[in-house]
């Protein structure tokens, strides 16, 4: 209908002095990579657990001390984005309940005193007191890395992010950026056949987010004509197409071939290639759908 | 109580001085606007017509800013007003990603998110909006809308072609306009063109955190 009226019109906007176009950017990015790695690790630690927790061994500590650091990435790239940083501690003292940032902060502070504690319970050497702590931790991790969904629903003038994918979207970056670092970070204290399980699960990962952006990318405008305007920053000659389909290739399509090719050819090389291509383009895409929403006019 | 603005875009002449009577009457820095108005022109030369729409926050009964805002900083008074408080804000600009109007802005001064409050400390003194007063062909109506004797409530009874932005997105604004047609409320009904701005060169002040 628009598209008629625009023809018909020719309304041509003379005078608006609309917001500055990207008001979450690149920090923010790094946020969500950071945590997607941060609670991705922890979910493929109890993983491992459940599998094989023999191969735990010499994998407890320096896994929990990856995901501390990554944790504290996502909270230094949250803290750095705020324009009054020294009034973070307001959340805390005047919580906002029906925001997700505030439940998100929350959750991600107790998530990070967790960790805290069964990194100096791995040093001790109190392993059964870590496995315990890993499945509660485990639990924690899930919401911790949907609330980054739930705040972009909140943002009700971004309709591209919907709850519906945006939370299955969080929970895949995490399981594939998760098993990504892991299988770096295993090295040769994994075994063959535990590094396949977690590339399995990294092709997996890379195949249902690569199904869902591609079907937003396909239907999504269908319904909805502010999102038919926002994805044709990413279609044609779109400012964001190339960097879209970046992300795409070196996320999803080349990670799931070489996976498939590691798996053919028993080559630990080319699955560890696929885990750093895996790492690298989720930051690619995660950085273009959070920017491209941002680009539609509200006023 | 239940305080709302209509606007009848009949009337409206884009003086702007509702603009400028907001931007003194709030201090409100250079490069920033909790009131504009916005010009959208219609048609081909000769049959052309210029438009003007005048866009302030809506204060919404189901605010997403309010919502989503994790300090409380912005928040319901009494009247229905949305009100901020700067002192609280912690600058995470949720409320700017959330609302659907683009109405709220970074103070590039105080760091903090800011809006168009109704002029909320006018009329806890009895005094109208500053936009109101400056008006000069009284576009602005301005009144309680849960007392039907008051001149908005009369105002929306009497005419048919009452509208507000984005009726889809549940916020359900208490900002009304009347004789808009779809240029006037809807951002993807015209076009935007380099070149076509009356105003290309605008100065903005740099904002803390990140932008690109």
């Amino acid at each position: 209908m628009i598209h008629e009226s625009l023809a018909a019109t020719q309304a041509v906007v003379t005078l608006d002095v609309p917001l500055p176009d990207v008001f979450w950017g690149w920090f923010v990015t790094m946020n969500m990579w950071a945590k997607s790695i941060g609670t991705g690790l922890i979910f493929m630690l109890f993983l491992l657990l459940r599998k094989n927790s023999g191969e735990m061994k010499g994998l407890r500590t320096s896994t929990l001390i990856v995901s501390f650091i990554f944790m504290n990435v996502f909270l230094l790239f949250t803290l750095a984005d705020l324009h009054q940083p020294f009034r973070m501690w307001h959340i805390f003292f005047y919580p906002h309940w029906t925001s997700a940032i505030t439940v998100g902060a929350w959750m991600a502070t107790i998530f990070v005193g967790l960790e805290f504690l069964m990194i100096i319970l791995g040093f001790q050497k109190k392993t059964e007191s870590f496995d315990k702590l890993l499945f509660w931790i485990t639990l924690l991790a899930i919401p911790v890395t949907l609330y980054t969904a739930g705040i972009m629903a909140e943002a009700s003038a971004r309709e591209l992010w919907q709850m519906s994918t945006e939370s299955v979207q969080m929970i895949l970056a995490a399981t594939l950026s998760g098993s990504a670092a892991i299988i770096l970070l295993g090295g040769s204290k994994l075994s063959d056949e535990t590094k396949q399980f977690f590339g399995a699960i990294l092709g997996l990962s890379a195949l249902l987010a690569f199904i869902i952006y591609m079907s937003e990318y396909i239907f999504g405008g269908m319904k909805s004509e502010e999102v038919t305007a926002i994805l044709a920053h990413v279609k044609g000659d779109g400012e964001y197409a190339t960097m879209f389909w970046i992300g795409q290739w070196v996320a999803y399509l080349l990670p799931m071939l070489l996976v498939a090719l590691s798996r053919v050819s028993k080559s630990n090389s080319l699955l560890s290639l696929a885990a750093i291509l895996a790492i690298v383009g989720l930051w690619v895409v995660k950085h273009v759908w959070l920017v491209i929403p941002q680009l539609l006019p509200l006023s | 109580m239940q305080l709302g603005f209509l606007v009848d875009l009949h009337l409206c002449m884009g003086c702007k001085g509702c603009e400028i009577a907001c931007k003194v009457e709030n201090e409100v820095p250079l490069s920033t606007w909790r009131l504009r108005v916005k010009y959208v022109d219609v048609g081909t030369f000769p049959e052309t017509k210029r438009t003007f729409t005048p866009l302030r926050c809506n204060h919404c009964e189901n605010a997403p800013c309010e919502r989503i805002c994790p300090v409380s900083a912005l928040h319901y008074i009494e009247n229905g007003i949305v009100n901020i408080d700067k002192e609280r804000c912690i600058g995470c600009a949720g409320c700017v990603m959330a609302c659907p109007y683009g109405a709220i802005y970074i103070d590039p001064e105080t760091q903090t998110a800011d809006k168009c409050t109704y002029c909320a400390h006018r009329i806890a003194s009895s005094m109208m909006p500053a936009c109101v007063v400056a008006c000069p062909v009284e576009a602005n109506i301005f009144g309680d809308l849960d007392d039907p004797t008051s001149n908005i409530s009369k105002y929306i009874q009497d005419h048919r072609d009452v509208r507000v932005r984005k009726p889809e997105k549940g916020t359900n604004p208490h900002h009304f306009y009347v004789g808009a047609g779809e240029v006037n409320l809807n951002p993807l009904a015209s076009q935007r063109i380099e070149g076509y701005n009356l105003f290309d060169k605008i100065t903005t002040l740099p904002l803390g955190g990140h932008h690109e």
